[in-house]
């Protein structure tokens, strides 16, 4: 008997059975894929870094005149190092590389072109897998930049270098651990060790343009860098720990599949909760029977269990299948310059898939508890007139303004708060990931943002690698190239008053302990126009500011003097302010402008800004925009181009928001059908009887659709009035990792979180609804006469 | 006197399990305005499905159902919701309500729907309280369904199916879900409204309910197989003992 009323149950509540089989499927497919993911980005870091085979310090050296290294023995010596790997490399530029006679891509940094037989760390291939060789006449390039290029393998690129030219062939991307992040932005074009020495044969290339990079194993890896702060000729140095936080544009992504994830499962099992209580609460005809006949609680409670467990493994079998590809299409933003391998995932998904199904069973335990509360009586009343509901109205149609069904629809949501609010709760979960997602990707584009790379917002940015490196090389002085700039915007009839911020290594003494540290420099630019967090801005050459990272680093506070050594000279500088800045992950500093320092000893330099001299509408601007761009042939930008540039993860970002945009949509129509489904089912008998007394499906249907609308809208207006606050509390950690010390000021594109998205997320809803609510016209008056 | 409603030849056949049910065969009827007409039958003679197919709610098989001269055999949903927003009343067995509407909501319900009448909310629920109190019920037009009885809920149902004033009222057994004293007192009210110029059919297997009607079809098999007038003239007891004396003839 048992099972035969197990059998009629699952054959009769079909559509509720099938209701609570998809959303089983949902909660094991999102649980399965969030908990691998959570596991993999926790994890993924350290296993990649180790994968790759990076030590504890870098260095980026290039070789003296006459192709010495004098970091490298003064390395090698060290006893604080354990081991050294010397990877010697190619500095080029971004016209080094043209494809159809164009610059393959104009990258603003130093790239690296190497031999694959002198790489000292593993570099990935796109399935994962260890280059281990690269064919001659073929070229790997870091992932990031060939994504930019829109490389396709196959595509014939050159290289062209003082003479030398080479054919090359794109035969892939590579994995970086150490220079493949969007922060670090240096590329990286591994070839075939004879094309490599091919190359070197050209004496320019040999003589001038090697270097090396330098791979340090070391217990101390801060003393070591310390120890080795004024040696000449370094580029670039980190310990492994800056390496890992270069990897945060990354990681922003992967803190959002985090969020993502954690809120996918929080939805799942809310719905679940609640799709498990509504449909005992539903049963309490048939229990109130079983019950009239005999059987006891423990009998009655079993019963449920069985058939929740049975649906709970159907479910998971299905929902954890799903949820493989599913986590691969979340995680795969991330993945796409890493290799982020979880290995134990079929275990982590299967654990997961165990402990949904535990969950489940714990719901269903308690929600059966219910049974004890049903009496014979209410199978008896049929629920209509008997003492089993409280108190429903709210509202009174007599007295309410509203018409008809805008009244009913108000009414039944606020009649069943507890039903409709988490609804709403899910709703405004999906709608918020979006929203905070949509501020952070607007703030990373915002020109605002500028401020946060420690330069002066100006009309456009001009990012001419060349002549910067010709500025660092020594070929020709910052001011001379900022005068060229400024002759020939005016001869182009764009007078301009043009400046460049430049990047020093200094090396710093407090109290004995050394460090070195970046300092800025813009000459042309005033102090008070930068932005400070606290103190005042510099007001002579003997007044410093640092970012509050760099500060409590050095064990420094406002007042406080630091020993610096400028152009070989020592001298006390005095720490007036403190700012914030992604820059160098937030270590760095400021000069006064007047300072005198060569400019030989510069280590990197932004990009030239220049300000117009005439006033200029945005039209103009992009018109000129483009015209710098044609004249220096290098990439020009206004301030929010330049910021994109330079964090380079704003469009992954946007990218990620229209996917979690998709997704929250498809999560919002999925549940709105299978509420409205599970509504229709419940509400036959009122449905009917509306028909009965004249109201058309039109009317039903409309009813049914205002409720989910209501819903809709207070979820979105919640989610808009929290948007602020929780973008703060969400992403302000993250941004605190790249550099940040102080809130953040984010930027709001009013149009697409105010209108766009909500419009988006209700569309959904009111789509998903409507369409299911077409089912109502299968509910014909005349089932009045045949309802239970 | 006017027909209000005329059947003709109406047939209504279910298909359950490739097996042809022919519920209604060749049914003819016609009521006219002001009568109260009972159809009574054992169960499964197809008496609900008579007054849903009649009344247009469900579609028939073949034949025609005129209701105020309009065939219902050829409206569509929209125009036969219209005409039972607006022109007819139901009442049936269980009472069903809006469970989120109080007493007097669910009354007005139909009224705030129709454009039958121009009034104002208030001027409806004014109405709506009119009738509650011509039907004794005043006292819960505030209550939650769950909050009143069961004779009283009925008596609900039928101040919402008078609502709009309708033409005529179809009760599908009213009385078939109350005890004695409130199935007297639904059937005392249905009488008053036909007393009052109702047209009434009601379906009942209580000959006590049935007694008090002008007219009693009996239906079996799908087929009226008679037909009895009550005498007005006579009294309630007499009538009751007229009809179960024919019922008998009748088999019942």
């Amino acid at each position: 008997m048992y099972l035969s009323i197990l059998k009629k149950d699952l054959k009769r509540k079909k559509t509720m059975n099938c209701i609570l089989l998809l959303f089983v499927i949902l909660s094991v497919m999102f649980a399965a894929s969030s908990v691998n993911n959570i596991i993999t980005i926790a994890t993924g870091l350290d296993s990649y870094f180790e994968k790759a085979g990076l030590t504890d310090l870098f260095y980026i050296v290039s070789y003296d005149e006459q192709g010495g290294c004098e970091l490298y023995d003064k390395v090698i010596e060290n006893d604080k190092v354990s081991d050294v790997r010397k990877e010697e490399c190619i500095f080029i530029t971004s016209d080094c590389f043209k494809r159809d006679g164009k610059k393959l891509y104009d990258f603003t940094s130093t790239a690296f072109v190497l031999s694959v037989d002198n790489t000292k760390i593993n570099f990935f291939d796109k399935e994962n897998e260890i280059i281990k060789s690269v064919e001659k006449g073929k070229v790997y390039i870091t992932n990031s930049l060939a994504k930019k290029a829109e490389l396709t393998v196959g595509d014939r690129i050159s290289f062209e270098m003082d003479g030398t030219k080479k054919e090359l062939e794109f035969a892939g991307i590579l994995k970086d651990a150490f220079l493949g992040s969007d922060m670090m932005q240096n590329y990286r074009f591994l070839i075939n060790n004879e094309d490599y020495k091919e190359i070197l044969e050209n004496e320019s290339i040999y003589s001038k343009s090697r270097g090396a990079v330098l791979y340090v194993s070391s217990e101390q890896p801060e003393e070591v860098l310390n120890d080795t702060a004024d040696t000449p000729n370094i580029r670039f140095s980190c310990d492994k720990q800056m390496v890992k936080t270069s990897d945060i544009m990354a990681l922003i992504i992967a803190a959002v599949v985090l969020v993502v994830s954690f809120c996918l499962i929080l939805i799942s099992f809310v719905v679940l909760k609640f799709t498990i209580g509504f449909t005992i609460a539903e049963e309490f005809r048939e229990i109130g029977v079983m019950k009239a006949i005999g059987l006891k609680n423990s009998s009655i409670r079993a019963l449920y269990l069985v058939k929740y467990f049975g649906i709970s493994i159907v479910g998971a079998v299905i929902g954890f299948i799903l949820s493989l590809p599913f986590s691969k299409a979340l995680i795969s933003s991330v993945s796409a310059d890493m290799v982020l391998e979880n290995d134990g995932k079929l275990i982590t998904g299967l654990l997961s898939t165990a402990a949904v199904v535990m969950i489940i069973m714990l719901f269903s335990h308690r929600s059966t508890a219910k049974i004890k509360k049903l009496s014979p009586i209410d199978a008896v009343r049929n629920g209509q007139t008997g003492e089993r509901f409280g108190k429903r109205g709210i509202m009174s149609l007599s007295k309410s303004r509203l018409g008809t069904h805008p009244f009913m629809a108000a009414n039944d949501v606020l009649s069943s708060p507890k039903q409709y609010g988490i609804i709403t709760l899910v709703f405004m979960l999906c709608t918020l990931l979006v929203m905070i997602l949509s501020a952070t990707a607007t703030t990373l584009m915002s020109e605002d943002t500028v401020e946060l790379l420690a330069v002066t917002k100006t009309d456009v940015y001009i990012s001419d690698t060349v002549r910067e490196l010709d500025i660092i090389y020594g070929k020709k002085t910052a001011k001379e190239q900022k005068e060229e700039i400024e002759k020939e915007l005016k001869e182009n009839g764009m007078e301009a008053k043009v400046s460049i911020e430049l990047w020093y290594k200094i090396p710093a003494d407090v109290n004995g302990e050394k460090f070195q540290i970046t300092m800025l420099q813009n000459v042309d630019a005033d102090m008070e126009d930068y932005v400070y967090t606290q103190g005042y801005a510099p007001r002579n050459e003997h007044e410093i500011a640092l970012t509050g990272i760099l500060a409590k680093k050095m064990g420094l506070e406002l007042g406080d003097k630091v020993r610096l050594t400028v152009n070989g000279k020592e001298d006390e500088y005095l720490l007036t302010a403190l700012y914030q800045s992604f820059n160098n992950l937030g270590e760095s500093g400021r000069f006064y402008k007047t300072l005198n320092i060569p400019d030989n000893s510069t280590s990197s330099a932004f990009a030239f800004q220049a300000d117009f001299k005439d006033d200029i509408d945005r039209e103009e601007l992009e018109r000129r925009i483009d015209r710098i761009s044609e004249l220096f042939e290098c990439k020009v930008f206004d301030a929010s181009g330049f910021v994109n540039d330079c964090t380079g993860v704003s469009q992954t970002l946007g990218d990620v928001k229209n996917f979690l945009l998709i997704l929250s949509m498809l999560i919002i129509i999925l549940i709105s059908v299978l509420m409205e489904r599970s509504f229709i089912s419940k509400e036959k008998n009122e449905i009917a009887l509306l028909k009965a007394m004249g109201f058309k499906s039109r009317d039903v249907m409309i009813t049914h659709t205002l409720r989910f609308m209501i819903t809709g809208i207070i979820a979105v207006a919640a989610a808009a009035a929290l948007c602020v606050p929780l973008t703060h509390l969400s992403m302000d950690p993250i941004f605190a990792i790249m550099g940040t010390d102080a809130s953040i000021k984010y930027t709001l594109d009013k149009l697409e979180i105010f209108a766009v998205i909500p419009l988006m997320i209700i569309s959904a809803t009111l789509a998903g609804v409507f369409f299911t609510a077409l089912y109502t016209k299968t509910i014909k008056a005349q089932d009045t006469a045949n309802l239970e | 006197m006017e027909k209000i409603l005329e059947v003709k030849d109406l047939c209504k056949t279910y298909i359950i399990n490739k097996r042809q049910n022919n519920v209604l065969k060749n049914v003819n009827l016609t009521i006219s305005r002001g009568e109260m007409v009972a159809v009574m039958g054992p169960s499964g003679s197809g008496k609900s499905t008579l007054l849903y197919t009649a009344s247009g709610m469900d579609r028939m098989t073949a034949g025609t159902s005129l209701f105020l001269g309009k065939d219902m055999s050829r409206l569509n949903e929209n125009e036969l919701a219209k005409i039972r927003l607006d022109d007819m009343g139901f009442i049936f067995q269980q009472m069903y309500m809006m469970k989120n509407l109080s007493v007097l909501d669910n009354i007005i319900l139909p009224a705030v729907k129709s454009d039958k009448k121009s009034e104002s909310r208030a001027q409806t629920a004014e109405r709506a309280r009119a009738l509650m109190k011509k039907l004794g019920i005043e006292d819960i037009a505030s209550n939650d369904i769950n909050e009143v009885s069961g004779g009283q809920l009925q008596r609900a149902c039928i101040c919402r199916s008078m609502i709009n004033d309708p033409e005529m009222i179809f009760a599908d057994e009213p009385t078939g879900a109350l005890n004695r004293t409130s199935s007297e007192e639904v059937m005392e009210e249905l009488c008053k409204l036909n007393a009052e110029g109702t047209t009434i059919m009601c379906v009942t297997h209580d000959a006590k309910v049935a007694a008090k009607c002008t007219r009693v079809l009996y239906i079996i098999d799908g087929s009226i197989s008679g037909e009895l007038s009550l005498d007005k003239n006579k009294t309630l007891r007499e009538k009751e003992r007229e009809l179960n004396n024919w019922l008998l003839e009748m088999g019942w």
